[in-house]
């Protein structure tokens, strides 16, 4: 497949954070989360994207076939966006990985990614989906990274109008009070193909 | 211990994203109050609350009980309904806010009306009529052309002009059938009465403003480049800096603050329309709120310090650092033309797909489109409908420049409708 051939969606979540759905997987290994260029060395697309001039990117998570890329400058995304987009089709181009497998933890890892796995997961499990299964929604836990969770949320949360909400008052609150070790929360749910919201704007 | 911000969000709101980012940023204890609960509410009570927004006395002593264990330093609505509420939650619990007699004349059409032209604001001439009224009667005595208004809805629904008797009666029935929507309906007394106005000719603009101490401060003036003149009054395009002489701008800006002052209201932004033409500038609605639907993202306000590594902030941070007291960066606009569209209602029907998004976001200027509307969604055109398929944003140097980019982003995307299951059935 051609460069030409490989289709990017930027999609802005804020002037911060936007996510690129591209048409062909980048890494089929799990989710890889990047929060310096010193995280990226030995993966050519991370690599690449921290090494954008002028756009501060500060956090990058590829998972499957997206791409969530975090900055702090206040360059707009259609600027930043083509950049970041030149850099994938770039890694593509390659037949190398685009990004490096994971390397687990030593005995001196400051944190157990997989110990916090297993009690998201059972906090997901046990309280979070019953929750949101009452407006019909679901939360799939993908990984834990560096203490940062990554989720996905599905059914009547993706999409929904209140989903941030639910995040951010609920489900972040419920990790700070449960596993204080966890740092973050990164959503890397496709919102715009949700067909079935639980709450719709619609009104000013 | 971080200041802890009550915002009311109703669960049919756009703003959702915006305001809560705004509170991270700002690192303040955020509490969101919906009318409908949470699923997380028993499980986080400090983060979420239920509040019927409807009822501003009820709202206001829930919220009182809950700041006795949760105390709260400010409260915001989002909206034209969460304004009277927070207003009255102010009241209660001594927070900065607008009162709540202020609040409720904001929000009423006929209300608003008559305190603006007792103080001499320019309005059109206005009567008000009850829906079960003889439109065929009233029609003889109406001043055309003219415009018929619920007292209450937003987005535009219902507004429609009327050019003569014939209009009058056809517009009358149809605003009537909207207003005795059960969900409509439900809002009670405002829903039985319909605005009658005078039509206002000349371009249309926005002030998006935040009232201090009662002064005003123009955050930005955005002009309407597609021409209001009806039937029906669908918001597109909103590009600001204003292209109006200086003296105009100037004026609206005038009328805005009569209209702040003769309604009393005192604190917080206010969103307003506003007319000009030969005859002077006039005041066509002023809302306690800030500007709806995802529009707010066309602004941004100056950094006091970038070299510091700070950045450009969002009308809700201001808006935040406003109820709380905190020091305020900039009211100053970004340097750059900024412009939305309000993507038109393509046509009645279940929404299939939308084409042409990323040719669109491929348009020099063009920084994003956000389709808002989902797969499987019954879209409906004004006057019955209120929801906008989605957003165009673009920035750029001069205002025709993103209001070209803007046009030519919305050509490239087309729609696929199918007919609702409804009216499938009436065929």
């Amino acid at each position: 497949m051609s460069a030409a051939d490989i289709r990017i969606t930027a999609e802005p979540v804020d002037s911060d954070r936007c996510k690129f759905l591209v048409s062909q997987p980048l890494h089929a290994g799990g989710v890889r989360r990047f929060a310096s260029p010193d995280e990226a060395a030995g993966s050519p697309l991370a690599e690449a994207i921290f090494a954008i001039p002028g756009a501060g990117i500060t956090e990058l998570i590829v998972s499957g076939n997206l791409v969530t890329v975090v900055k702090r400058s206040p360059t707009p995304w259609t600027a930043v966006g083509k950049l970041v987009g030149a850099a994938i089709r770039n890694a593509l181009a390659t037949d190398a990985p685009t990004v490096a497998p994971r390397r687990e933890g030593g005995a001196n890892a400051p944190v157990d990614d997989d110990a916090l796995y297993e009690q998201v997961a059972q906090l997901f499990e046990r309280q979070v989906n019953p929750m949101v299964a009452r407006h019909g929604g679901s939360v799939e836990l993908i990984d834990v990274q560096d203490a940062v969770v990554m989720l996905r949320l599905g059914g009547g949360c993706q999409g929904c109008g209140m989903a941030d909400v639910t995040l951010r008052q609920g489900i972040e609150g419920m990790l700070r009070e449960h596993i204080p070790a966890v740092r973050g929360l990164v959503d890397v749910t496709d919102h715009t193909a949700g067909s079935n919201p639980y709450f719709a704007a619609s009104k000013k | 211990m971080a200041p802890r911000v009550l915002l009311l969000l109703p669960t049919t709101t756009y703003r959702t994203t915006a305001f809560v980012a705004a509170a991270r940023h700002l690192d303040v204890a955020l509490t969101v109050a919906s009318e409908l609960p949470s699923t997380f509410e028993q499980a986080q009570p400090e983060a979420l609350l239920t509040l019927d927004l409807a009822d501003p006395e009820r709202a206001a002593e829930r919220a009182a009980e809950f700041a006795r264990s949760h105390p709260i330093h400010a409260v915001v609505g989002v909206d034209d309904d969460t304004a009277v509420a927070a207003a009255a939650i102010a009241e209660r619990l001594g927070l900065r806010g607008n009162p709540v007699p202020a609040a409720l004349a904001a929000r009423d059409k006929n209300r608003q009306r008559q305190a603006l032209a007792l103080a001499g604001v320019p309005v059109p001439r206005f009567v008000l009529h009850r829906i079960d009224a003889d439109p065929a009667i009233l029609a003889r005595d109406v001043p055309y052309p003219c415009v018929l208004k619920p007292l209450r809805l937003s987005a535009s629904r219902g507004v429609i002009r009327a050019d003569d008797a014939r209009a009058f009666i056809a517009a009358f029935g149809r605003l009537r059938a909207i207003l005795s929507e059960p969900a409509v309906a439900r809002c009670g007394e405002p829903a039985r009465h319909i605005l009658v106005e005078e039509f206002i000719p000349g371009p249309e603009v926005a002030l998006e403003g935040l009232l201090t101490d009662g002064r005003l401060h123009v955050l930005a003036l955005f002009d309407k480049p597609d021409p209001l003149d009806g039937p029906f009054f669908e918001e597109t395009l909103y590009v600001t800096p204003s292209r109006l002489p200086e003296p105009a701008q100037r004026a609206l800006a005038a009328t805005a603050q009569a209209a702040a002052a003769a309604l009393g209201l005192i604190e917080g932004p206010v969103h307003a329309e506003l007319r000009v033409n030969e005859r002077g500038t006039w005041l066509i609605e002023l809302a306690a709120r800030p500007i709806g639907g995802r529009c707010s993202a066309a602004l941004r306000f100056e950094a006091r310090d970038e070299g510091r590594g700070e950045r450009d902030g969002s009308l809700e941070e201001l808006i935040l650092r406003h109820a709380l007291g905190m020091e305020l960066p900039s009211l100053r606009r970004e340097a750059r033309a900024s412009g939305v569209m309000m993507i038109p209602v393509p046509g009645r029907g279940t929404l299939q797909e939308v084409r042409g998004v990323d040719e669109a976001r491929a348009v020099p200027l063009v920084e994003d489109v956000v389709i808002t509307a989902y797969r499987g969604e019954l879209l409906v055109p004004l006057p019955e409908g209120a929801r906008y398929p989605g957003f165009i944003f673009a920035r750029g140097e001069k205002p025709e420049l993103v209001e070209t980019a803007l046009r030519e982003a919305h050509r490239r995307l087309s729609f696929v409708l199918a007919p609702s299951r409804g009216d499938r059935q009436a065929l």
